[in-house]
């Protein structure tokens, strides 16, 4: 004991009783419990021990990013195609899309699967969340449907919301940029013995992308103005948003998860030049409310429940030859029971079961259709779906070198079909520092309410399905995934290295059929290969890097397919006779770095490459040259005193002005900025 | 032979007592627990396994019912036990489980060191500091974050941190209110967090944010009980009931053969819990608790 404790031992002698009980520890304060706080469910799976390949996007790289938009995060993901149909429209697919509506991945927030019942892509724009929002992405790259359930195709992106309990006091936050970039927000949460909430509440908008205004690629001006190219898009966006989220755990055994929010959208659609889809307002609604509940129970194990609901509601207003308005109602109830449950120090088992009711209601009106091709001005459609799924994942360490992820789903789906998706993986740890991964695993894809009912006089922006299926019998594609994964640790170089080597089969995939049906058919086949690479490198404590690389082969039974009549599949990309290939881009990379420097000042700048593409669907008017984007960031923290602390960010998009363009050629990313200045107490 | 016996005799040969030496008659030892408590209870029962036959055990549940009845040693059980009992005997007494910060008030009251013995319920810095390195030897900057400058002696602290190449950041709370932002600035600056008995910030309503908060950083919190290592600590050093019992068994008996009743010591015995799940999702790997101790005990004769 030394000097100073024994004077203020003596000092409170003289003072007071019961000395020790009062200002020293005691036995209670040694022996008191706990509730089990980082229970099975909020650990998430290390890389190295993970079943798939994964990216995790931090909290760290979506500030170093400087995005203020969701989409834009999955640039930082090796071998994902980012790009956009309209500004508020972006397409988020890995391996690829085959249109503008990226179908072939879960995507989830906090467990909820958010992709929409009609079309099975998600409608990025009117999530009720903020990139601010967000704590942490996971994105496995391949199928994982025994862990992740129904569409877990070809990939699975998994958004995990900040906790109810990440702040206690209130924030706000205003940007302003070029491009009509003008947000606001402000943010409130309170901390508390049993009950944590935060809120938000946000205004966004923007102008969209430029207009494409000089004929790209060396094509006649006539030729551009004839395929609707220059000067005619409009995609402005404005969303107002609310999302709020509270963590009740009344005691040490049970929690609860409550969320709901809103987001009210409304975004400029259509072309000046189109007479089915001029210029428009298209607004949406969505909302969700999610309730969970998990118990501790004993030696680790937790048993888990989840109710969610999503609803959306769109609808336009436009003029071809006379007023036509559309509007869709799609909502998704799902419930999911899982319980965890370790069988013995080095096994653990995951099981439950989950029910899900998709709904759609669409209706339109358009008199054009009955002047131009005689056909009925007002349709709608109606739909109500139920899927089932049981599954089970374990995770065995056989010893402590060798971990075993053996998993399966089986499901029936909204149209009756049922798949058994199993998957196992073999992780070896060489050393505790060198993992390599072996896995393989089999997704099936249900066809969406789109595809099997498809229309083919479709004015406007939003998709009306028809009101019989158009696309009988279609079956659900298939994909079977083989990968080599190394994972290494390189302690004295401040270094990572994630490899995967894949291999990628999808059989029974959906395709246009324009020659024979003018609907959806089976019957591509294609196959992906390729390497992607992830390099993490720190520098020092303040400088730190990443680089993620993706090279890919695509190929498919396209041509063959060509030859059989199917028009649709002839490739516009002059290299390959092979539609799918062309519309793979062959090499990808991005690179982010980041440093923090003297005075609360923090830098970092973002490098984007994608090589030459030719998108699948559209014409070579729309051919995407190489694309290479810098972004740089720059962000200063400061103390205001008096508790309010604040910071004052810049953020410079595609510093060199490249003017690339996107999915569609009429979108041009010219550089653009934007200044955030945040304040909280 | 139980387990807590088989300590408390390893522990007497550890400290060169021989067993068989004491002999004479009938030892009365009275136990007076702070409360009516499992905890005091497991201690207790332990106590008296540790025990040959030859003592005479008799227990008070509640500190309030001692009296001074006739008995050669009485032996408290926690902190509000030794402060009850304290000034109402001139008996010999060994004060089991109270902080070592206490030890000095306790002598204050009592008056006399040679009839007051103690055995304390916290690791001694240095051992907190070894197991610090041992467990997690690539983070040099150990974070703690207390209310009372009384429950942490911050300057003894960072002096053995410094000695073992390591930088304290240690804050002050500036008030009951404002816990989560000291924390995030303790997190900021530091990349291990390391829990001090100080209910000013550890407790039953705030761990849950403190381990969530610390979480999201990636930094681990190294507790000092198992109930830390349950609620998702990464790992924790700490002395069991049980094994404080043991030692308190020990001293009793030689204080059977001595009649002397040995100085105040630190815990001998001490248990390493490590969650490897909380590892595992870190990306830490921490070496076997056997590994650890091994460390920890590396330089000898370190009980004080």
């Amino acid at each position: 004991m030394n000097n100073q404790n024994v004077a203020m031992t003596l000092l409170l002698c003289l003072t007071g009783q019961a000395i020790y009980a009062a200002d020293y520890a005691s036995e209670t304060d040694y022996y008191q419990e706990f509730p089990v706080v980082l229970s099975a469910s909020r650990l998430s799976q290390p890389l190295s021990e993970a079943p798939n390949a994964m990216t995790v996007i931090d909290r760290k790289m979506i500030i170093a990013s400087g995005f203020r938009t969701i989409a834009d995060l999955f640039k930082l993901v090796p071998g994902m195609y980012v790009s956009y149909y309209k500004g508020s429209q972006p397409i988020v697919a890995y391996h690829g899309s085959t249109d503008q509506y990226a179908r072939r991945m879960q995507v989830m927030i906090d467990g909820r699967s958010v992709y929409m019942p009609l079309d099975s892509t998600v409608d990025w724009a009117d999530l009720p969340i903020t990139v601010d929002d967000i704590e942490r992405i996971e994105v496995i790259r391949g199928p994982a449907a025994a862990s992740h359930g129904a569409n877990s195709t070809q990939g699975v992106i998994s958004i995990t919301t900040r906790d109810a309990g990440v702040m206690d006091g209130k924030s706000v936050s205003v940007t302003r940029g070029s491009k009509g970039i003008n947000d606001v927000s402000a943010r409130f949460g309170r901390r508390g013995d049993t009950l944590d909430y935060r809120m938000t509440l946000a205004y966004s908008a923007d102008n969209g992308y430029d207009n494409l205004s000089a004929p790209p690629n060396s094509i006649p001006v006539a030729q551009s103005k004839a395929a609707g190219l220059l000067n005619n898009s409009f995609d402005s966006n404005q969303a107002r948003l609310l999302n709020y989220r509270a963590d009740y755990h009344p005691n040490a055994a049970d929690r609860y998860d409550i969320q709901f929010g809103f987001n009210h959208d409304v975004q400029a659609v259509g072309w000046t030049d189109s007479v089915g889809n001029p210029v428009h307002d298209l607004f949406s609604n969505s909302g969700f409310v999610q309730l969970g509940w998990i118990r501790s129970l004993d030696d680790n194990a937790e048993f888990s429940l989840r109710y969610s609901h999503i609803g959306q509601d769109q609808h336009e207003a436009f003029t071809v030859v006379s007023l036509a308005a559309q509007s869709v109602q799609s909502s998704r109830d799902e419930i999911e029971l899982q319980h965890t449950l370790p069988l013995s120090g080095s096994n653990r088992l995951v099981y439950g079961a989950a029910w899900r009711n998709d709904r759609v209601a669409a209706q339109g009106y358009a008199q054009a259709l009955f002047l131009l091709y005689k056909a009925s001005p007002a349709y709608s459609s109606s739909s109500n779906t139920n899927e089932y799924r049981l599954f089970a994942h374990d995770e065995w360490r056989i010893t402590p070198r060798f971990l075993l992820n053996t998993g399966g789903m089986f499901e029936t789906d909204a149209m009756g079909h049922q798949n058994v998706s199993p998957r196992v993986a073999l992780n070896f740890h060489v050393t505790p520092q060198h993992t390599l991964r072996m896995g393989t695993s089999v997704a099936y894809r249900t066809p969406a309410l789109g595809e099997s009912t498809f229309r083919i006089l479709q004015p406007g922006a939003l998709f009306v399905p028809n009101a019989t299926v158009t696309s009988p019998g279609l079956m659900p594609e298939r994909l079977l995934s083989r990968e080599i994964g190394y994972l290494g640790e390189f302690p004295d170089w401040a270094s990572s290295l994630d490899l995967r080597l894949f291999s990628d089969q999808v059989s029974n995939g959906l395709f246009y059929d324009t020659t024979f049906k003018k609907s959806f058919v089976n019957g591509m086949s294609s196959a992906y290969q390729g390497l992607e690479a992830t390099v993490k490198h720190s520098f020092d404590e303040d400088r730190h890097v990443t680089l993620n690389f993706a090279h890919e082969l695509a190929r498919s039974n396209a041509p063959s397919l060509v030859a059989a009549g199917y028009l649709k599949l002839v490739s516009s990309a002059p290299w390959t006779n092979d539609i799918l290939s062309g519309s793979t881009p062959r090499n990808s990379a991005s690179l982010l770095y980041s440093q923090h420097l003297a005075h609360d000042v923090n830098f970092s700048a973002a490098y984007y490459y994608q090589a030459a593409m030719q998108p699948f669907d559209r014409g070579i008017i729309d051919f995407q040259p190489i694309q290479r984007r810098v972004d740089a960031c720059v962000a200063k923290a400061f103390n205001q005193g008096g508790g309010v602390k604040g910071e004052l960010a810049l953020v410079l998009q595609n510093l060199f002005d490249t003017k690339y363009t996107e999915y569609v050629a009429n979108n041009v990313f010219n550089r653009r900025g934007y200044v955030t200045l945040t304040l909280n107490w | 032979m139980t387990p807590a016996k088989k300590i408390a005799l390893c522990l007497l040969l550890l400290l060169g007592f021989v067993p068989a030496a004491f002999s004479a008659g009938a030892l009365h030892v009275l136990v007076v627990q702070s409360d009516n408590k499992p905890l005091y209870h497991t201690f207790t029962k332990a106590l008296a396994e540790s025990l040959p036959a030859t003592v005479d055990l008799s227990t008070r549940v509640l500190a309030e019912d001692f009296d001074a009845q006739r008995a050669d040693l009485v032996v408290t059980v926690g902190v509000a036990a030794a402060d009850w009992v304290a000034d109402k005997t001139s008996r010999p007494m060994i004060a089991a489980m109270i902080p070592a910060d206490s030890y000095a008030g306790l002598l204050e009251k009592r008056g006399s060191a040679k009839k007051t013995s103690a055995i304390y319920l916290d690791q001694p810095w240095a051992r907190q500091v070894r197991f610090v390195r041992a467990a997690l030897p690539e983070r040099r900057k150990i974070g703690v974050l207390y209310a009372a400058e009384t429950r942490v002696s911050v300057q003894a602290l960072r002096a053995e941190f410094a000695r073992n190449d390591r930088t304290l950041v240690a804050r002050p709370l500036h008030d009951p209110d404002s816990l989560f932002s000291d924390l995030e600035d303790v997190l900021a600056a530091s990349d291990v967090l390391l829990a001090v008995p100080d209910a000013g910030v550890y407790n039953g309503s705030s761990i849950r944010n403190i381990l969530l908060s610390s979480y999201r950083r990636g930094i681990p919190l190294v507790g000092f009980s198992q109930a830390y290592v349950r609620a998702g600590a990464l790992c924790a050093i700490f002395s069991t009931p049980e094994q404080l019992a043991a030692q308190t068994g020990a001293a009793i008996i030689s204080f059977a053969r001595s009649g002397d009743l040995p100085e105040a010591r630190y815990p001998a015995l001490y248990t390493i819990d490590v969650n490897r799940e909380v590892a595992r999702t870190l990306g830490i790997s921490v070496s076997s608790a056997e590994f650890l101790r091994l460390q920890v005990d590396k330089p000898s004769g370190n009980s004080r």
